[in-house]
């Protein structure tokens, strides 16, 4: 009796315990998963559809952009101006006033949300091309992560737009590049500072490929110029502590300071640069990844005076720009602002809208060689102005301008091109003459030619 | 103009330009560097403000709180709340800033904590995945983006040591960091005073000894533990408050601080709670140095390696007290 008793009771007590303990695993592993699940979860969703679409009737594009993790700060602002874009496509309205979803067939997103992690940012890129079949995907923001999907894209010859102002050196066949290459943004920008704040210039930025390809360039540049480069300094990637780096931007006294600083050490950098009492006057901040953005969430006193080059700025005078702004703001809130890169994710939505409309309306269907051929050479009036995408490289015609922050956070336009510069993907200041050419029909063959010659600076005609 | 040859090797970029600087950059470095350390006092007053909550609930309740730098971030957004919503100024929110993670960690302690005390690998898991919540919950209200904290205007500006012959400053250090200092040993005075000269204080340290033992002598334990994790959970508040203007503010910012806080608290030593004073003074003006001669990455990575060999011959830190075997 006792011997048959004791051990129920011994199985029960310590299967009780051992509950408690795996329960309370548990708990904390699902609330953990929980919270991640944002990392692979994958929602569909028809925006601005009346549900009347049947399943024939709606082209699939991905959109792959972070909400959570570090990036989303970023990202998150792009997913809504992509949302917004995709939004007035399927309802008619914007630039896409008196129609109707590309040729009638609407565009349903398959939102995904790759948590800032580069390794999901290439998971995420599979499932959509080979699970979710979509015909093309809007996504990613740091160089990191579109390296990480590149192969991707290029095995399984899929379509990616991409947005953002990078590094250069890379010409995929698989790649629409929105942003600003080197020379839209780089090429203008130094000579400028060079011209009016003087020959020495302190390089910073975060620690990985774009500041450090960035920096690169720009001081190939300035050198070209007869400048130099006095101090070259990275932060580790959030880095929000800039006591050192400011301490020996005050011991070089340089003329100006390039910021390749990105997220959250933007507006921690250029608090502290005021608060260590540098004035604008004394040493200007010229930086490539600061926007309206950053410039709200520090307060615009920390920037005013400093400068930022961009493609597009909120303040660009143009029709199309003011209603780019009121409807996004009708759609977000009041207390948002639009940048550079919520433009270029904003207008790259519309040259995949019209490339689409282009193909349904010849009778084909959209294949990425379809979609890709129809892509080259397409034109759109954004709000920065009239841009194209150039048919020879897949970079895009875009402005260059360089802002002045002013105290209401918004930049006072002091350099602007005519028109569009055409792009060049490899920087000439360190790969002279290199040129970017897909053949028409594209191949996929290696696209680089040599010339050896300078390259020259050609505009769009408007 | 002195000869300080010693620490001229470590501008190394300024090598490039030696022509012309050459005679002069010894002098320069000498403040400069001397301007580095005493800017490394600004990187102390963070590193202990932040890690002072932290050597409340693990030095004081041995609690391994992964939330810790959640805390800090929550107590940032009571700030940026206050500021939106009432045009308070940042010194008026700090109270607000440390009564509502004190709530917050309160309600923490009632729900999660005490049902794991005892059960470090448990807790450390329970409180991890509190993180993430709490970061998911901030971020759905608040949204991901940058949020924006006014810093008070009277405390701008920079104390000026020495001036160039041009008046331009050579060594000074900002009000600003001043200020988080003074915060931040104000709040370590208050916390000495709590535990060693209160009968609350008494009673605290008393259920950190031996819990058993002060049960029986009739404390109320779990009231106890309750109000020491609100406390130092409150701490972390007015950390998140005070450094929200210098920083950015954004829901993944805690976890930044919590490595930087842990550092502190186990270079330290959790049994002195003097020791966190010692913890981010050796950290902060080491990484100061360092990184001065160095860059960044790299002083943060030497520190790091440091840390863990400390740990490795020293597993109690720097200041313990002698215990009977």
């Amino acid at each position: 009796m006792v011997e048959s008793r004791s051990p129920r009771i011994r199985f029960g007590s310590i299967g009780r315990r051992k509950f408690i303990k795996y329960g309370s695993l548990a708990v904390g592993a699902g609330v953990i998963s929980a919270c991640t699940r944002g990392g692979d979860t994958t929602t569909s969703a028809v925006t601005g559809s009346s549900g009347s679409a049947a399943s024939g009737d709606v082209v699939k594009v991905g959109v792959m952009y972070s909400t959570t993790g570090t990036i989303a700060i970023v990202e998150k602002s792009l997913q809504d101006a992509t949302f917004l874009a995709v939004e007035q496509i399927n309802q008619g309205t914007g630039p896409w006033q008196g129609k109707q979803g590309v040729a009638g067939k609407q565009i349903e997103m398959v939102v995904v949300n790759p948590d800032s992690n580069w390794d999901l940012y290439n998971q995420m890129a599979k499932r959509l091309i080979n699970e979710d079949q979509v015909s093309c995907v809007l996504g990613c923001y740091t160089s990191a992560s579109r390296k990480s999907v590149l192969p991707v894209f290029e095995e399984n010859d899929a379509i990616l737009y991409y947005p953002v102002y990078y590094e250069g050196n890379e010409c995929s066949s698989n790649v629409f590049y929105t942003g600003a290459a080197p020379n839209q943004q780089i090429t203008d920008s130094i000579p400028y500072c060079y011209e009016n704040f003087g020959p020495k210039g302190f390089f910073i930025g975060s620690d990985y490929i774009y500041p450090k390809e960035s920096n690169r360039i720009a001081k190939a540049e300035l050198e070209a110029q007869g400048g130099q480069v006095v101090g070259d300094e990275y932060a580790a990637l959030g880095t929000t502590e800039f006591i050192t780096i400011i301490n020996k931007i005050k011991q070089a006294q340089p003329d100006f300071v390039l910021s390749n600083l990105v997220g959250d050490s933007i507006p921690a950098f250029y608090r502290q640069f005021k608060d260590a009492g540098i004035t604008p006057d004394q040493i200007p901040i010229m930086a490539y990844p600061t926007t309206e953005e950053e410039i709200q969430a520090m307060g615009p006193e920390y920037a005013e005076g400093h400068y930022s080059s961009f493609n597009y700025f909120q303040t660009v005078d143009t029709p199309e720009n003011k209603a780019f702004v009121e409807q996004f703001k009708a759609k977000f809130g009041d207390n948002r602002v639009t940048n550079g890169v919520m433009e270029a994710a904003y207008l790259q939505t519309f040259f995949m809208a019209q490339a689409m409309e282009q193909i349904l309306e010849a009778g084909e269907e959209i294949t990425t060689s379809t979609l890709r051929e129809a892509t080259r050479g397409q034109e759109f009036n954004a709000p920065q102005g009239k841009v194209k995408i150039d048919p020879d490289n897949y970079h895009t015609y875009l402005y260059s301008r360089i802002g002045r922050w002013q105290a209401d956070g918004q930049a006072e336009i002091v350099f602007a091109t005519p028109s569009a510069v055409k792009p060049i993907p490899w920087s000439q200041a360190l790969y002279k003459g290199r040129l970017c050419v897909h053949p028409t029909p594209d191949d996929r063959s290696d696209p680089t030619q040599e010339t050896g010659n300078e390259l020259p600076v050609e505009y769009l005609e408007s | 103009m002195l000869d300080f040859g010693l620490i001229q090797a470590h501008t190394l970029y300024l090598a490039q330009d030696a022509t012309a600087t050459a005679e002069a950059s010894g002098g320069i470095d000498f403040y400069s560097f001397v301007n580095q350390l005493l800017n490394g006092i600004g990187i102390v007053g963070v590193l202990l403000l932040t890690g002072l909550g932290l050597a409340i609930t693990f030095g004081v309740m041995r609690i391994i709180n992964l939330a810790h730098g959640e805390f800090i971030m929550l107590g940032a957004y009571v700030t940026f709340l206050m500021q939106s919503a009432f045009q308070m100024d940042l010194l008026l929110t700090i109270p607000f800033a440390f009564l509502g993670t004190a709530l917050v960690g309160a309600v923490t302690e009632l729900t999660v904590i005490r049902r794991l005390y005892g059960r470090p690998l448990e807790t450390l898991l329970a409180t991890w995945g509190l993180s993430i919540v709490i970061q998911g919950v901030v971020k759905l209200i608040f949204s991901a983006q940058l949020k924006y904290v006014k810093s008070p205007p009277y405390i701008s500006g920079n104390l000026l040591l020495m001036t160039r012959q041009d008046g331009t400053p050579l060594i000074s250090i900002s009000y600003y960091r001043l200020f988080i200092i003074a915060i931040a040993l104000l709040m370590l005075g208050i916390t000495l005073y709590l535990l060693y000269k209160t009968p609350l204080g008494r009673q605290v340290r008393a259920v950190a000894q031996n819990r058993d033992m002060a049960k029986c002598l009739g404390v109320n334990t779990s009231l106890i533990d309750l109000l020491t994790f609100a406390y130092g959970c409150g701490l972390a508040g007015i950390a998140g408050a005070v450094i929200s203007s210098l920083k950015s503010v954004s829901p993944p910012m805690g976890q930044d601080y919590l490595v930087d806080a842990w550092m502190v608290v186990v270079t330290g030593g959790v049994d002195k709670l003097i020791g966190v004073l010692a913890g981010s003074f050796l950290i902060g003006e080491s990484n100061a140095a360092i990184a001065y001669v160095l860059n960044d990455p790299v002083a943060r990575v030497i520190v790091l390696a440091a840390v863990i060999v400390l740990i490795r011959y020293r597993p109690e830190g720097l200041f313990t007290v002698q215990k009977r075997a």
